[in-house]
């Protein structure tokens, strides 16, 4: 079952299209990655299928089609900047929360002592520090044991450490077999934390696919030996190879269509020579972004 | 309607300020409902009498006159309910938790119903109070306390409540558009008390316009609200001197501040429904 489909969704404001046509689905169990620079649509998109930003025209649908009110019940959502109220404590806040989204308030104490804030329960939401604020958040949207969890620009603000606990705690809640959708313009997040992405750019998908296949090995390999020259003039007589460089101390060769690293080291072992070095380049998400920016313009 | 009071009934129960304002208002009301017989007092203090009678036998606690009475002094000091639904729509913009709320799990439909069942709730409890106390007053004072007596012109405390949901609902809606609320109290003290009562008064009394505008103001928003329990000019004391006044509001006067609530209602579903939440 799919857990949201968009089909077509545009949002005009005024002579701006922020998002144009845009069609998605997102699968059970998917981290998926809405990747694009800043003003590229990602929020206003999510805004969109939150409903607290009309879309101008097309259409969404949660869990196969489970009514919009009910479904946002079952999504735990941290968007930008933590929003409650600032005169009521922790506790009391998430209570709302609670009541909102029909969980009990069972739950409460448990979640607070979760995300470090159990201590503070007591003491009023406008005198907590912005990590605080963002762990109240995180609390909230954890509170009713959501199957899908929301996610914009999840590291945003936070310093190195509040980084790693975040990606660590997608991972976490992933490995539940929960479904996670985050925006973000960072492409080594998405890369760290997702397995499904799609490329934004000025409210036009670009790119959709798995993680995974977008990054596999690519045909190059570095290799080295001890001694270089002797390498390079036994390589060169592999009938896989299509180029090769030489670059700080080690060889980089290019391989055929259908060669692997194992084919090439074989080659090399008969030949009576023992790699030092062999290692198959992996892509990485900067460049085949890059790649694709620029196959779009 | 319960789930949508009970949301806001979590918002406010620990809220201070909402406690404070709503304390203020019984307070305020009661002072001035109940608070007649210390003025009546004080008039016979100072040897003042109206038209050679002891102020003090003014039967202004008798029933059923009281209701009538003491829901048009009520009235002076309705502007008060209007800070609270103010101050409790403008927390939802400013800290947009209107947004998060709805992305939370809420309906934009819930949302005024929370709010609509807030406006119910406090305008019930103080038309429940302007009752009690009115009870006891009239038990205390009245010469007449006969039942039949005590229940009768019951509509008066209809008309009060009417005015104070039909007053706070102008009030929602001029607090989803006027988003600083300083500002919106402003601007609802100046329309209501100096404004609109300006603009109708010319319109109804000005000697050269009167004959053609004098038809209109009836379906001004302020003015028709207050119609409902008597204009501040239309006091229900002057018939302890001229004998004749005007009891309770005509047919009409019903129909209007009712299509007025329409209006505000209608009003803020569309602007809840066309503006987008951006935090």
């Amino acid at each position: 079952m799919s857990v949201l489909k968009i089909n077509k969704l545009t949002k005009k404001f005024g002579k701006l299209t922020a998002v144009d046509q845009l069609d998605l689905t997102i699968e059970e169990g998917q981290v998926y990655g809405i990747l694009g620079p800043n003003g590229s649509g990602k929020t206003t998109t999510l805004g969109m299928i939150l409903e607290v930003v009309a879309p101008s025209s097309g259409s969404f649908e949660w869990f196969g089609g489970v009514e919009n009110v009910a479904a946002r019940q079952k999504i735990g959502a941290i968007l930008e900047t933590p929003c409650f109220y600032s005169y009521l404590t922790a506790v009391q806040n998430l209570r709302i929360v609670a009541h909102i989204k029909k969980c009990g308030t069972s739950n409460i104490d448990n979640i607070l002592k979760q995300v470090n804030l159990f201590e503070r329960r007591n003491d009023k939401f406008k005198n907590f520090s912005l990590g605080m604020k963002q762990r109240l958040s995180l609390a909230a949207a954890l509170l009713s044991d959501p199957p899908v969890l929301m996610l914009d620009e999840p590291t945003n603000g936070l310093d190195p450490e509040g980084i790693a606990e975040v990606r660590q705690l997608i991972r976490d809640i992933a490995a539940q077999g929960k479904t996670i959708i985050m925006a973000s313009h960072l492409l080594d997040e998405v890369q760290k934390v997702c397995t499904d992405f799609c490329i934004l750019r000025k409210g036009v998908k670009l790119h959709e696919g798995s993680v995974h296949e977008i990054l596999g090995e690519t045909n190059v390999v570095e290799i080295s030996s001890t001694d270089l020259d002797q390498l390079t003039t036994t390589v060169s007589k592999f009938e896989g190879l299509e180029k090769l460089e030489k670059e700080n101390g080690s060889l980089k060769a290019f391989l055929k269509e259908g060669q692997s690293s194992d084919h090439l080291n074989r080659f090399c072992f008969d030949q009576g020579i023992a790699l030092k070095k062999l290692i198959p380049q992996s892509k990485s998400l900067e460049q085949e972004f890059l790649k694709i920016l620029k196959e779009n313009d | 309607m319960i789930r949508a009071f009970t949301l806001e009934w979590l918002k406010l129960k620990h809220y201070k300020v909402f406690w404070i304002l709503f304390g203020l208002y019984l307070l305020a009301q009661l002072i001035i409902t109940n608070g007649g017989i210390f003025f009546l007092e004080w008039l016979q203090s100072k040897e003042i009498d109206i038209e050679g009678i002891d102020p003090t036998i003014l039967p202004i606690y008798d029933f059923p006159d009281i209701w009538h009475n003491a829901t048009w002094l009520g009235s002076f000091v309705k502007i008060l309910i209007s800070f609270i639904i103010i101050v409790s729509v403008n927390n939802e913009l400013s800290y947009n938790t209107l947004r998060q709320n709805i992305i939370d799990g809420i309906s934009k439909r819930e949302f005024l119903l929370s709010k609509l069942s807030l406006i119910l709730f406090l305008a019930g409890v103080c038309t429940l109070v302007l009752f009690t106390s009115g009870l006891i007053a009239g038990f205390m004072y009245s010469h007449v306390t006969d039942l039949k007596y005590v229940f009768s012109n019951m509509e008066h405390l209809v008309a009060y409540f009417m005015q104070l949901v039909v007053f706070s609902l102008f009030a929602f809606s001029v607090a989803m558009v006027i988003k600083k609320a300083g500002f919106a109290i402003v601007l609802i003290f100046l329309y209501s008390m100096v404004f609109e009562p300006i603009i109708t008064a010319i319109l109804e009394f000005a000697p050269f316009t009167k004959d053609y505008t004098e038809g209109i103001v009836k379906f001004f928003p302020i003015y028709s609200i207050e119609k409902l329990c008597g204009k501040f000019y239309e006091s229900p004391f002057a018939r302890y001197i001229f004998q004749e006044i005007k009891e309770g509001p005509l047919w009409f006067e019903w129909i209007i501040p009712v299509i007025w609530a329409f209006i505000y209602l209608t009003f803020i579903t569309w602007i809840l429904n066309k503006r987008d939440l951006k935090s």
